[in-house]
């Protein structure tokens, strides 16, 4: 086809849209548009607080904005002290327990990844991450 | 003296070769067959590149999922482009492999797919640089265990691979005229 260089890659680029579209209409409900986690692995600060004593809660955040406001209950386990903190929180942990994990924001990765530790390294399930961090919990309750 | 009776009375070997234009023809015959196998090896090639592009295209828009974590892992930009991205890169790698082995937009995938490849390479060289241990997410999962020099090694085959074929489909005209 004769036709120039960047309208050829205009054309291609256009093409590969269709079938794009079509694959994120299909895994709409296998991920987040808004998060990196799965909509099943998350839960809402409303769902959360109907759980109650059936939940236990995990800090993600470093330990200085731990001390100086938590979700009541909480216990802190991050990354950077993550063998040390571990065998506390499962001293603390019963089985059928759901495990909601939170850091500080929407944005924030931290609860992700102690979330994936936890079912990967300690093979535990029911690890769910707190929709909107401590943020949305502070918003919520306060 | 007639031209059969001087042919009876010559040798064959001093006997005049009645097409004196034979060996330009052969030469040129040469010259064809060389230019065709030339054109075969570039269209290996085509092949060649197409078949990666497609295995590594294939392989992503499998699993979307895993490839937005890939990209992520990355850590150069925010989760919505890193999932747009993740639906839409491998389909674009997809079409223009097509391109290559149909000769269809063939210089607009040819570019497309060099663009890539250096964002790519540039990507994984800032990753290393910035000390983060993850997997490229080029080849899915086939890549997960690549060390970084084998991976910059594959980048950079493919990368010359590539620039060949699109100097060639650039300059090709004005190739032919040179020669």
């Amino acid at each position: 086809m004769k036709s120039s260089l960047v309208g050829q890659a205009v054309i291609l680029a256009a093409l590969a849209l269709l079938p794009a579209a079509g694959e994120a209409i299909y895994f709409r409900d296998k991920i987040s548009w808004r998060s990196a986690i799965a909509p099943s692995e998350m839960v809402t600060v409303e769902k959360a607080r109907e759980w109650g004593d059936t939940a236990i809660w995990v800090d993600a955040r470093p330990e200085d904005e731990f001390a100086s406001d938590h979700v009541p209950g909480a216990i802190s386990l991050n990354e950077d002290r993550w063998n040390e903190l571990l065998p506390q929180f499962l001293a603390a942990w019963t089985p059928r327990k759901k495990i909601i994990v939170y850091c500080s924001s929407l944005s924030c990765n931290a609860s992700r990844e102690v979330a994936r530790r936890l079912r990967k390294e300690a093979q535990l399930s029911d690890v769910f991450v707190l929709e909107g961090g401590w943020e949305a919990w502070v918003k919520t309750n306060r | 003296m007639g031209e059969n009776e001087q042919m009876k009375q010559t040798s064959n070997a001093q006997r005049p070769t009645p097409n004196v234009e034979r060996p330009e023809h052969s030469t040129l015959g040469v010259e064809l067959s060389a230019l065709g196998v030339w054109r075969f090896l570039w269209r290996i090639l085509d092949f060649v590149l197409a078949g990666i592009f497609i295995y590594a295209g294939a392989l992503k828009a499998i699993d979307p999922v895993q490839f937005a974590s890939d990209i992520d892992n990355y850590k150069l930009l925010p989760w919505p482009v890193s999932v747009a991205i993740a639906f839409y890169l491998p389909w674009l790698e997809i079409f223009c492999a097509l391109g290559l082995v149909f000769r269809f937009l063939y210089r607009g995938a040819l570019s497309i797919l060099t663009a890539s490849i250096v964002v790519f390479t540039l990507a994984t060289i800032a990753a290393k640089v910035r000390g983060l241990d993850i997997t490229c997410g080029c080849f899915g999962h086939a890549s997960q265990h690549w060390s970084f020099p084998s991976h910059l090694a594959t980048n950079l085959a493919i990368l010359a691979g590539l620039l060949a074929l699109l100097f060639k489909a650039t300059f090709r005209n004005r190739l032919q005229n040179v020669v």
